[in-house]
C-alpha cells in the first residue's frame, strides 16, 4: 500500500503577521519614494540603511543597556566587548574617511559638564527603560508598547533638555579633542584602535578577576560586523557618523509647534543647524531617515516571524520605569550630546574623546538605574 | 497593544508624509553638524566661539 506522506504531514503555517510586515516595508518604500522624488538618493539610501539596522539589531537582539548591565552586575563582558568591536569596525573608516575626504565629518563635541552630567543621566534612564536610542527605536518597532511608551518620553525629555542645553553649555568646558587632529588620519586610527584595545584588556581583566565570561556569543560577534558595517554606510551617505537622538528632539519640537508652543526663539533652536530642521521637512535630517527606517525595519523583521504586538501590556509600574526612564534618557541625550549611538560608538569611532568620557559616565549612572530598578518592579540584572 | 500600535502607525506615518509635503524639502539631508561653528551632532557650538 502506497501512503502519501505528504498528506499526513500538517501543514505549517507561517507564523508571522502579513498586515504588519506589508505596513512597514510599504511604509519605508513610501518615505523613500518621497526623498527620491526630491532627487535625493543619499535620502533614500539612509531609509534603506536604518531598515537594515533595525533588521540587524532585531536578530541579533543587540544590546548595549543589557550588556552594561550584564557587566556591572555579574561582570559579563560579552556584550561591552561586542560594542568595542562594532566601533572598531566603523572606526576603519570613520577616522580616515573624516580627517581626508572634504565634507565628511566625525561625531565630534566639547568637554565639559553638560557632557559629564548629560551622559551620566542618560545612563541612569536607560537602565530604567531597559534601552538605549538604538535600543528603544528597534524594540518599540518590533512590538513593545512599553518601549513605545519609553519612546514618546524620550521625545518629551530631548525637547526640554534642548531648552535646558544653552544654560548647561553656558557652564563652560573644553573644545572637542579628536586623535587625527594631533596624529594625522592614519595616527588617529591608530589612537582610536588602541584606545579600544585598551579598553577591552581592562574590561576583559575585571571579567575574569570575577569569574564571568569575556568572549562575546557568536551571535554578537556577528551582530556588532554587521551593524559596524552598516554603520559605515551610514557614515558615506550621510557624511556624518550615525545618530539618533537629533531626530527625536527635532520630532517633539515640531509636535510642540504644531500645539501652539513657539519654540523658535530658544537659543537652541536659533543655532543654524537646529532652526533649519525646525523649518525644513522631517524627511532632510539625516538621523530621521535612519530613525525612521530603523523602526520599519524592525517592525518588519518581527511580523515576519510572529503575531505582531499581540502580548498583553506589562504592569504600570514597569510602564512608569519606562516613561521616567525615557524622559531621562531624552533629557541626558541633549545635555551629553547624544545616546550610545551617537556619543559613544560615533564619538569614539571618530576618535573623539567625548566619546571615552560619555561612556565612563554613562556607565556611572547605570550603576544607579540598576539600583533604582527594583523599585519598578524589575530585576536587577 | 495591537490596535494601539495600528493607530500610532497610520497616526506617525500621516504627520511623517503631510510635514515633508507642507515644508521646504530642496537639498542633501543634512544633520545639524553640517552647519558652520556646530562643535556637536546637535549644532551646538564650541566653547571657545562662545566665550568670545
Amino acid at each position: 500500500m502506497t501512503v502519501a506522506t505528504t498528506a499526513e504531514k500538517p501543514a505549517v503555517a507561517w507564523p508571522g503577521d502579513w498586515l504588519f510586515l506589508a505596513a512597514a516595508c510599504g511604509a519605508a518604500l513610501l518615505l523613500a519614494a518621497l526623498v527620491w522624488l526630491d532627487g535625493q538618493p543619499a535620502s533614500a539610501a539612509l531609509i534603506g540603511l536604518g531598515f537594515a539596522l533595525g533588521i540587524a539589531f532585531f536578530r541579533a537582539e543587540f544590546s548595549f543597556t543589557a550588556a552594561w548591565r550584564r557587566f556591572l552586575v555579574r561582570g559579563e563582558a560579552g556584550g561591552l566587548m561586542g560594542a568595542f568591536l562594532l566601533i572598531a569596525v566603523a572606526a576603519l573608516a570613520i577616522v580616515p574617511v573624516a580627517a581626508l575626504v572634504p565634507g565628511f565629518g566625525g561625531a565630534i563635541a566639547p568637554l565639559g559638564p553638560s557632557l559629564l552630567i548629560g551622559s551620566f543621566v542618560f545612563g541612569i534612564g536607560m537602565q530604567l527603560a531597559n534601552g538605549c536610542g538604538s535600543g528603544t527605536l528597534y524594540t518599540a518597532g518590533s512590538g513593545s508598547g512599553r518601549m513605545l511608551i519609553a519612546l514618546a518620553f524620550f521625545v518629551v525629555g530631548s525637547v526640554i533638555g534642548s531648552l535646558h542645553l544653552p544654560a548647561f553649555l553656558a557652564l563652560g568646558g573644553a573644545d572637542p579633542i579628536v586623535a587625527s587632529q594631533y596624529l594625522g588620519p592614519w595616527g588617529g586610527l591608530a589612537a582610536t584602535l588602541a584606545s579600544l584595545a585598551i579598553a577591552a584588556a581592562i574590561v576583559g581583566a575585571m571579567a575574569r578577576r570575577r569569574g564571568a565570561n569575556v568572549l562575546p556569543s557568536r551571535t554578537i560577534v556577528i551582530g556588532a560586523v554587521a551593524i559596524g558595517l552598516l554603520s559605515i554606510a551610514v557614515f558615506v551617505a550621510g557624511r556624518h557618523p550615525w545618530s539618533v537622538t537629533f531626530g527625536f528632539t527635532m520630532w517633539g519640537a515640531k509636535i510642540a509647534s504644531a500645539l501652539g508652543f513657539d519654540l523658535s526663539s530658544q537659543p537652541f533652536w536659533q543655532w543654524p543647524g537646529p532652526k533649519r530642521a525646525l523649518t525644513d521637512s522631517v524627511l532632510t535630517d539625516t538621523s530621521s531617515l535612519t530613525d525612521f527606517g530603523m523602526i520599519f525595519g524592525a517592525m518588519a523583521a518581527a511580523a515576519a516571524l510572529r503575531p505582531f504586538a499581540r502580548a498583553d501590556w506589562p504592569p504600570l509600574k514597569s510602564l512608569a520605569a519606562a516613561a521616567l526612564g525615557g524622559l531621562l534618557m531624552g533629557w541626558g541625550a541633549r545635555l551629553g550630546f547624544g545616546c550610545n549611538i551617537g556619543a559613544f560608538v560615533g564619538g569614539v569611532a571618530s576618535g573623539s574623546l567625548h566619546g571615552w568620557v560619555w561612556f565612563a559616565s554613562a556607565l556611572a549612572g547605570c550603576t544607579v538605574g540598576i539600583r533604582l530598578r527594583p523599585w519598578f518592579g524589575l530585576s536587577r540584572e | 497593544m495591537r490596535l494601539v500600535y495600528a493607530l500610532v502607525f497610520v497616526l506617525g506615518l500621516a504627520a511623517i508624509v503631510f510635514d515633508h509635503l507642507a515644508s521646504p524639502s530642496t537639498g542633501r539631508a543634512m544633520s545639524p553638524e553640517d552647519f558652520s561653528g556646530a562643535c556637536a551632532p546637535c549644532g551646538a557650538p564650541c566653547p571657545s566661539t562662545q566665550s568670545r
